[in-house]
């Protein structure tokens, strides 16, 4: 029974390496693709037989990769504090207040979310072309800096909380905003990280918005500068696009180990996003 | 998760609130205003424009159109490619939907296992869903190279005679492309049926145990039924993710082989490059429609759970 048992562990085990292999294998293999020296083949052995960082520099130096991490991390960096504060506020009337026309907004907002982008990408492009906002930051975050989806996520997250606190806030004679900022928001604090983590995801990894509003290489995100990149997928570029890939991949990744049990929350939380 | 809460209008919070509700008439749209603004401007404003695009003839260098009825959806009713690339969406959906199903509940029964290392299995299953998708396509576009791993495997189990490139051949670029997808979202669909797994009692197999089930049965007499709103969770989001099926297709086979791997959202971009604005507008109201269809589809598979729980 006893050797039964173990036998039954280990093929168990050999069952989750084999699925470990799949999902992180091509990690791996991209890393030593990265690794391989100018001289050494691609296919020839999986691993580098000499190793060397010259593809990583090499990313910087001749392929431009400091300035899309510059321009990548500056809209990410606007978009994140933007869409926290922006949803935040907007969520907390639609939980917390009773107005005419909310039920509108709030069924605004909820259509809104089916709407696929590829559906608006063409007058959007246009628009921007209007404001004056192509090839600029702020043109390439407007579609991060208030999402509908934020605000319904924000707004469960207010529902959650009991309506006691607050009451007892207006009593000692808080207005609305500061009953927000004092008593809500930092009750709600698990979500906001949910929906930083979300907007991270969503603009650092973004592609076919950059793809259309950056025409010019000096506003090209990671996403952009990667795909364009891989134009030429062969000979030793494929070691440079591997070492580009594996730099945009760290962020999100030191990001994912450091708040782990907000990713998985948000797994859950973020299924109405669809 | 509360999906429950879309469809209902909250009114609970309204006897409490009257009493302040005179005096602060403006306050509630003093929150909303920066999201109203943002939002008005580069999502509705959009929106109500692809609409009215997609009636006219228009020119996106000149700027203008003529009203034409009907006549963009008549032409993309007519037009062939049109056709495959709808055929596309759905095969891809039908590739992906039954691997979506089931492959995350294996990896979910897994790592629900009270053993030792579980959770760093989970980290690693889950670090596909955290790499941007570009990179991931890319990857994969690599793996996939003639000389690379995936064809030298598939050669060494006598799949293939010689060295092949899945993505370059119509017959298996869908299926190729579709691995993508579903590699990548592997670990998040875990996470959902987690959550499911572990709503689930655990009486019912101490006692499932006692009648002596061995594990297979568990899992298929126990696991599989309790799992049914999981799986219904996880379909729907299968297909109105799989609708919008992108970089993973224009990064690696751009379409191609001769359109096998055209999606509708492929057919659009397609159309939106070559300044067809308008058509290309028309049939992102068809994949709107669609969108909407399989949303409303999820409303009813949830709502009629609800009403299975109250019986």
């Amino acid at each position: 029974m006893k050797r039964k048992q173990t036998t039954q562990k280990i093929m168990l085990y050999l069952l989750m390496i084999f699925i470990s292999v799949i999902t992180v294998g091509p990690f791996l293999i991209t890393l030593f693709m990265a690794l391989k020296s100018p001289g050494e083949s691609i296919y020839g052995t999986i691993y580098p037989t000499d190793p060397t960082l010259s593809n990583f520099t090499d990313s910087f130096s001749k392929a431009n990769f400091g300035l899309y991490f510059l321009n990548t991390f500056i809209v990410t960096a606007i978009a994140i504090p933007l869409n926290l504060l922006f949803c935040s506020l907007a969520a907390y009337p639609l939980a917390r207040m009773d107005f005419r026309g909310r039920g509108v907004v709030l069924s605004l907002i909820i259509a809104t979310m089916m709407v696929p982008f590829q559906l608006y990408m063409a007058p959007l492009f246009q628009l921007a072309g209007e404001l004056g906002l192509r090839n600029s930051y702020i043109g390439l975050v407007v579609m991060q800096v208030a999402t509908a989806f934020g605000i319904y996520l924000m707004r469960q997250a207010y529902l959650r909380i009991p309506k006691e606190l607050e009451e007892s806030a207006y009593l000692d004679g808080a207005n609305r905003f500061q009953v927000w900022y004092r008593v809500a928001l930092p009750l709600v604090k698990p979500t906001l990280v949910t929906l930083a983590i979300f907007t991270f995801m969503g603009t650092w990894g973004d592609y076919l918005w950059p793809l259309l509003n950056s025409t010019e290489s000096s506003m090209y995100t990671l996403s952009i500068g990667l795909a364009q990149l891989s134009q030429n997928f062969d000979g030793s570029n494929l070691k440079l696009i591997s070492a580009a890939s594996i730099l945009t991949t760290i962020p999100t990744l030191i990001l994912f180990m450091a708040l782990q049990k907000y990713f998985i929350s948000g797994a859950t939380d973020g299924a109405v996003k669809g | 998760m509360n999906k429950e809460n879309i469809a209902l209008p909250v009114s609970t919070t309204k006897t409490k609130v009257v009493r302040r509700k005179k005096k602060n008439l403006l306050t509630p749209w003093l929150f909303l205003l920066p999201s109203i603004v943002v939002l008005g401007t580069f999502l509705v404003i959009p929106i109500v424009e692809a609409f009215h695009w997609s009636l006219l003839d228009y020119k996106i260098i000149a700027g203008t159109g003529e009203f034409v009825g009907l006549a963009n959806f008549k032409e993309i009713f007519t037009d062939t490619s049109f056709w495959l690339a709808l055929w596309n969406t759905i095969l891809f959906l039908i590739i992906v939907l039954p691997l979506n199903i089931f492959l995350p509940m294996i990896l979910a029964v897994l790592v629900n296992q009270a053993i030792k290392g579980v959770s760093t299995f989970r980290i690693l299953y889950y670090l596909p869903v955290v790499t941007p998708m570009v990179v991931a396509a890319l990857m994969w576009k690599m793996l996939y190279s003639q000389s690379g791993p995936v064809s030298s495997i598939f050669v060494s189990l006598g799949l293939f005679d010689n060295p092949t490139n899945l993505l370059v051949q119509s017959s298996t670029a869908l299926v190729a492309v579709s691995a993508i997808t579903v590699w990548k979202g592997l670990g998040y669909y875990m996470i959902i049926y987690l959550a499911g797994l572990q709503s689930i009692s655990k009486d019912v197999y101490e006692s499932a145990e006692i009648d002596g089930a061995n594990a297979f049965q568990k899992f298929w007499r126990i696991t599989v039924p309790m799992l049914t709103p999981s799986v219904t969770l996880v379909s729907v989001m299968t297909i109105i993710a799989g609708m919008k099926v992108f970089e993973e297709i224009a990064l690696t086979t751009g379409g191609g082989p001769a359109g096998a791997t055209t999606t509708l959202v492929m057919y659009i971009y397609n159309k939106f490059m070559s300044l067809d604005v308008s058509i290309a507008s028309a049939a992102g109201v068809v994949l709107l429609l669609l969108a909407i269809g399989a949303s409303l589809l999820q409303m009813k598979l949830t709502s009629s759970r609800e009403e299975d729980l109250r019986a």
